[in-house]
């Protein structure tokens, strides 16, 4: 929300991390399986933070693997899960089911709604539709007005100011600037309204070349910028990668049993590796390249979804 | 030609899209999703589809991926509409058609993709139903659709928590709610095809051939209301299926139904030919 003006913004992924503390109101860049930020998720994992309120439209594993490993208090998406591919998010739902954690659903209309709020720097904004919905049951923040124009009510909504934003994007400069492939789904909101924006990038890159792709998201937003290579592994970042879809399935295997299996997976993927090098390591170079290889042919892409 | 349930199943999907139509389908909807690629190359060919998780403006994607957040749906797109460009769109009443489904679907076409049981203590926490809040409020009309109707748990009396409004809860109507959107048009099951009657209830009026009146009755949670003149759906043209199998060489729109249900084959010529 306030503009960053100081020049170097280049860190590390646990500095960058860091920006995000115990109890902060989170906003997830991406959505569903694309370019969800989880060298960032994971680094949050590793520094054991905890009460994290988090924010975002159609999210997946982020989100579920935040709340396995106990990070959230808050959930206040549109969905979590991993559409009919895989189904329910396991972890997530057994949280919500056993109140584990705060279910604050939303709509991600009326998420863009509170977003401009805090962008316009108004208390309020209406929105047309929640009034039938049990939605609104979820949350007590909403109120109604009267038009003073036409005289219909309408649900209003107030500003959604997340404290952090973390995005990853397929290029950056060390300024801040990012360059993002659509669709860049809440991101550019996410940056304009959240009081610190840190990025992920797959490849920091000259502000010339960064100009040349495109900035998306403009360094005067963005506090802190740490390159991480597949910092969207496993989901996708094009034009680097496709979505790892069998490490997808491994992970809801894992969640879904629970217990040793989800801790094992944790173990393995996150806590047991200490950095992203490590995780890359683990995951294996050539699996993680063969996720590049959708653009050989359509039969090389369709192969990677089988 | 032979063809299976779930391939006829999208095909009547598809039908409900009228040409020169903007229609829009919600993530993790494949069956909708392959609908409206088949609606766009057969008798739709000037509507405007909009992905449900790119905003791709009509993409001709080289196969429908298991994510609705892939690249393969927006290849050929002449344009890619932000995601608040298309939310702005539809509440200030420019897009014609959605794609909504939901765990429970009561007779006044509420959904609920939020929760099963109560919401303190859910038995069941589903993913979350995504923008359609608002956006069932103010799209023009909506075509509801279930692949799980036979289990008995998916069209119900009454939903347990409402995420997206139909005709009427208990807060009203969509008149006195001031909604803009004509609601529920269509709701299309594996067994059959609701459409809705003047108090905006849903109301049996097409049956697949090899299902009868009494399985529908039994699997239904709400009072069965049924059309006078009930008829058999229409079967799939050739066109339809070449479109179909063209646009989905994966099978996504398989991963709707349960493993029994896509024994059910039929072949033209014959009414109720089930292989089975």
């Amino acid at each position: 929300m306030p503009f960053h003006l100081f020049a170097d913004k280049l860190v590390d992924l646990d500095r960058a991390a860091s920006a995000v503390v115990d109890g902060a109101l989170v906003a997830l860049g991406g959505g569903l399986s694309a370019r969800l930020p989880m060298a960032l998720v994971r680094e949050l994992i590793r520094a054991g933070r905890r009460d994290l309120h988090v924010l975002g439209s159609a999210h997946g594993i982020d989100v579920d693997l935040l709340v396995a490993a106990g990070a959230v208090a808050i959930c206040e998406e549109s969905y979590v899960g991993f559409e009919q591919d895989f189904g329910l998010a396991p972890a997530y739902r057994r949280a919500a089911e056993t109140g584990a954690v705060e279910v604050r659903e939303s709509c991600c209309a009326t998420i863009l709604a509170q977003l401009r709020a805090a962008e316009f720097g108004l208390p309020m904004l209406p929105v047309r539709g929640v009034k039938g919905s049990d939605i609104r049951r979820l949350h007590p923040e909403y109120a109604e007005v009267t038009c003073p124009f036409t005289g219909e009510t309408l649900v209003v909504v107030p500003p959604l100011r997340p404290d952090v934003a973390l995005i990853h994007a397929p290029l950056g400069d060390r300024h801040g600037n990012l360059h993002l492939d659509q669709p860049y789904v809440l991101d550019e909101r996410f940056a304009a309204a959240s009081r610190q924006v840190v990025a992920t990038v797959e490849r920091i890159a000259s502000t010339e070349d960064v100009v040349a792709a495109g900035v998306t998201i403009p360094a005067h937003l963005v506090t802190a910028v740490a390159e991480v290579p597949y910092g969207a592994h496993p989901t996708s970042c094009y034009p680097g990668y496709a979505y790892d879809r069998p490490h997808l399935a491994e992970y809801v295997r894992a969640a879904t049993a629970g217990g040793g299996e989800l801790a094992g997976y944790i173990d393995r993927y996150v806590t047991g590796t200490a950095t992203e090098e490590a995780y890359r390591k683990v995951v294996g170079e050539e699996r993680l390249a063969a996720l590049g290889q959708w653009s050989a042919s359509t039969q090389a892409w369709k192969d990677l979804f089988r | 030609m032979t063809f299976s349930i779930d391939e006829w199943f999208v095909v009547v999907l598809a039908r409900t899209i009228r040409d020169r139509e903007v229609v829009f389908h919600g993530f993790g909807s494949p069956c909708a999703q392959v609908a409206m690629h088949v609606a766009r190359h057969t008798h739709a060919r000037d509507m405007l589809l909009v992905e449900g998780a790119t905003y791709a403006v009509n993409p001709d994607p080289p196969f429908i991926p298991p994510t609705g957040n892939d690249l393969a749906l927006q290849q050929g797109a002449p344009y890619r509409m932000r995601f608040e460009e298309f939310f702005d769109a539809a509440a200030r009443g420019d897009v014609d058609r959605m794609f909504l489904s939901g765990g429970q679907i009561d007779g006044y076409g509420n959904t609920n993709v939020t929760a099963i049981g109560p919401l303190d203590r859910p038995k069941v926490k589903l993913g979350g139903g995504g923008g359609g809040c608002n956006l069932a409020a103010s799209i023009g009309s909506l075509t509801l659709w279930t692949a799980r109707h036979r289990s008995g748990r998916t069209l119900v009396e009454r939903c347990d928590f409402v995420t997206d409004m139909g005709h009427r809860t208990a807060v009203g109507t969509r008149a006195e709610l001031g909604f803009t959107g004509g609601g529920p048009q269509w709701l299309v099951t594996e067994l059959g095809v609701f459409d809705y009657d003047a108090d905006g209830y849903a109301r049996l009026c097409q049956l697949f051939p090899d299902v009868g009146l009494d399985e529908v009755r039994a699997a239904t949670g709400f009072p069965l209301r049924v059309a006078s003149d009930l008829r058999p759906i229409n079967p799939p043209s050739p066109a339809e299926i070449a479109a179909l199998r063209t646009v989905d060489p994966l099978g996504v729109r398989r991963s709707e139904f349960s493993p029994q249900e896509l024994r059910r084959t039929f072949t033209h010529g014959t009414s109720a030919a089930c292989a089975c």
